[in-house]
């Protein structure tokens, strides 16, 4: 059998040695550094579903959505969301007001459709749930 | 210097590896369902926190399939077209019929699933608000009456086929949606404690479960709404800090109309047909899960007591609550955040140290002892 040959490591081996290297570091850093976390985000589902996903970090404008015979037009500002208007009968979703924290929501039953603010920073103060 | 590079790359490997591993407490779920009448939230901790929220949203959608009085083909909705003719009906229908049973006596008729046709009155059923005239309530408060309705367990209790044949009195319906949220979060222990989930925050629009404590620790934080501030966000009454328990808040401001300058809710007196008028603005109700041992229906109780006490008024309550705390029969002690209108917030003893007033409402605070 005949012996391998001896290999002799060169540039190009101790490149791709610390790229690998620094590609894991970097990986292990993101992840124990909170990789998870997001920034601000308004998730809109129709009966559960998502529909869309808007970002608020610098969001500006309006969007429409539709679910069943009702229109829901949403203003989007940087760090915060409200329904703007709708045809719905309640008009509880308009009265909601302006949603800016992670956790709160607006809920527009006739229509079912939720817009939920996810993510942002991490209050220790912020209640989990609302009765009532 | 070939195997000390190894060394180096396995353990920078290892280390991302393990940042890759997420920690059963970080695992999460968060699944919006709208139910019951209701949007809904869960949230469930642990390895198997998908599995364990789907399977609580299963539990809810199967209740809503058989108790809903809007769904047409419901058990409730069967029984209630069935003109007084019986009709079987499964374990969850039979259960809550049981209960309300339970709560009208223990409650002196303050919770009463048959008001249901006087509700329907009020327009409540189907978003078409109305004031009905007085003829018409005084033509239907003689159908408000519990004792009418029959019960009669079935003699295969054991196996899978109907618990229970029911008959209603002539012209009376029934309306579970004053027991059905609490039913729910009842069951969805069982579903949380099947899937090992550590934690969980569980709102059924109104109805909390508070399963657990947050992952840092500490109990979930959960506030009570300020009657007098709907419109605001983060306008609350105060804060209650939980764990392992159900609370439930009703109050005239969740659902109302307004008519020639006066507003009406929804939340009908059985004695007198119209909305309750008794100087509370929301009646919350703590209860403790309970072993688990299958006994007692904290949830359910909380479901329905809070809509009883805030027909009640604030010193019927409070009777009521030293009571059932003396010489209750439910096995499920309770304790209330009562917001009156006069401004003040009244607490029982057993959450003194679990309230904290929203400083900003304005409220003073009561705490009464039994």
């Amino acid at each position: 059998m005949r012996p391998s040959p001896k290999l002799h490591p060169t540039a190009w081996d101790a490149l791709v040695v610390l790229c690998v290297a620094a590609l894991a570091i970097a990986l292990a850093l993101f992840q124990w550094r909170g990789g998870t976390s997001q920034g601000l985000t308004a998730v809109v589902s129709v009966d559960g579903t998502e529909i869309d996903r808007v970002s608020l970090e610098d969001a500006a404008g309006e969007k429409t959505y539709q679910a069943g015979a009702y229109t829901l037009t949403v203003e989007y500002a940087a760090g915060s969301a409200r329904v703007r208007t709708s045809n719905c009968p309640t008009q509880d979703c308009v009265h909601t007001g302006v949603v800016s924290r992670g956790g709160q929501s607006i809920v527009c039953l006739p229509a079912r459709i939720v817009i939920r603010l996810e993510g942002g920073a991490p209050d220790p103060d912020a209640v989990d749930a609302v009765l009532g | 210097m070939k195997r000390l590079t190894a060394y180096v790359l396995l353990t920078v490997l290892f280390l991302s590896g393990c940042g890759a591993q997420m920690s059963p407490d970080e695992a999460q779920e968060s699944i919006q369902v709208i139910a019951m009448d209701t949007a809904m939230l869960i949230t469930t901790y642990g390895e198997r926190s998908s599995a364990a929220a789907y399977a609580c949203e299963d539990v809810i959608r199967d209740l809503e399939a058989k108790l809903s009085r809007t769904v047409e083909d419901s058990e409730v909705s069967r029984l209630n077209a069935a003109g007084g003719g019986a009709v079987e009906i499964g374990w969850d229908a039979y259960s809550l019929l049981e209960r309300a049973a339970a709560y009208s006596s223990s409650t002196g008729g303050a919770f009463d699933i048959t008001v249901a046709p006087v509700v329907s009155a009020w327009g409540f059923t189907e978003d078409s608000f109305r004031v009905p005239s007085q003829a018409e309530l005084d033509r239907l408060l003689p159908l408000v009456d519990s004792s009418q309705v029959s019960v009669t367990p079935s003699l295969d209790s054991n196996g899978d086929g109907p618990k229970a044949t029911v008959t209603l009195g002539p012209g009376q319906a029934i309306d579970l949606g004053g027991l059905a949220k609490g039913y729910a979060a009842d069951k969805i222990v069982g579903v949380l404690r099947e899937h090992d989930v550590p934690r969980a925050n569980i709102n059924l629009g109104g109805n909390v479960l508070a399963y657990g404590g947050r992952p840092d620790g500490t109990p979930w934080r959960v506030a009570i709404q300020d009657p007098a501030r709907v419109g605001e966000q983060d306008a609350f009454a105060g804060v209650l800090a939980l764990t392992d328990s159900f609370a439930v808040t009703s109050g005239g401001y969740q659902r109302y109309f307004e008519q020639d300058g006066k507003t009406y809710h929804h939340i009908i007196d059985p004695a007198t047909g119209y909305p309750a008028d008794s100087g509370l603005t929301s009646v919350t109700v703590v209860a403790a899960l309970g072993e688990g041992d299958g006994s007692g229906f904290p949830g359910t109780m909380c479901d329905a007591y809070s809509t009883a006490l805030f027909i009640m008024g604030e010193e019927r309550a409070l009777a009521f609550w030293r009571d059932e705390m003396m010489w209750g029969e439910e096995g499920c002690p309770f304790d209330l955040v009562l917001v009156t209108e006069d401004g003040r917030v009244v607490v029982t003893e057993g959450l003194a140290d679990r309230f904290t007033l929203e400083e900003s409402s304005g409220y003073t605070l009561e705490v009464v002892s039994p």
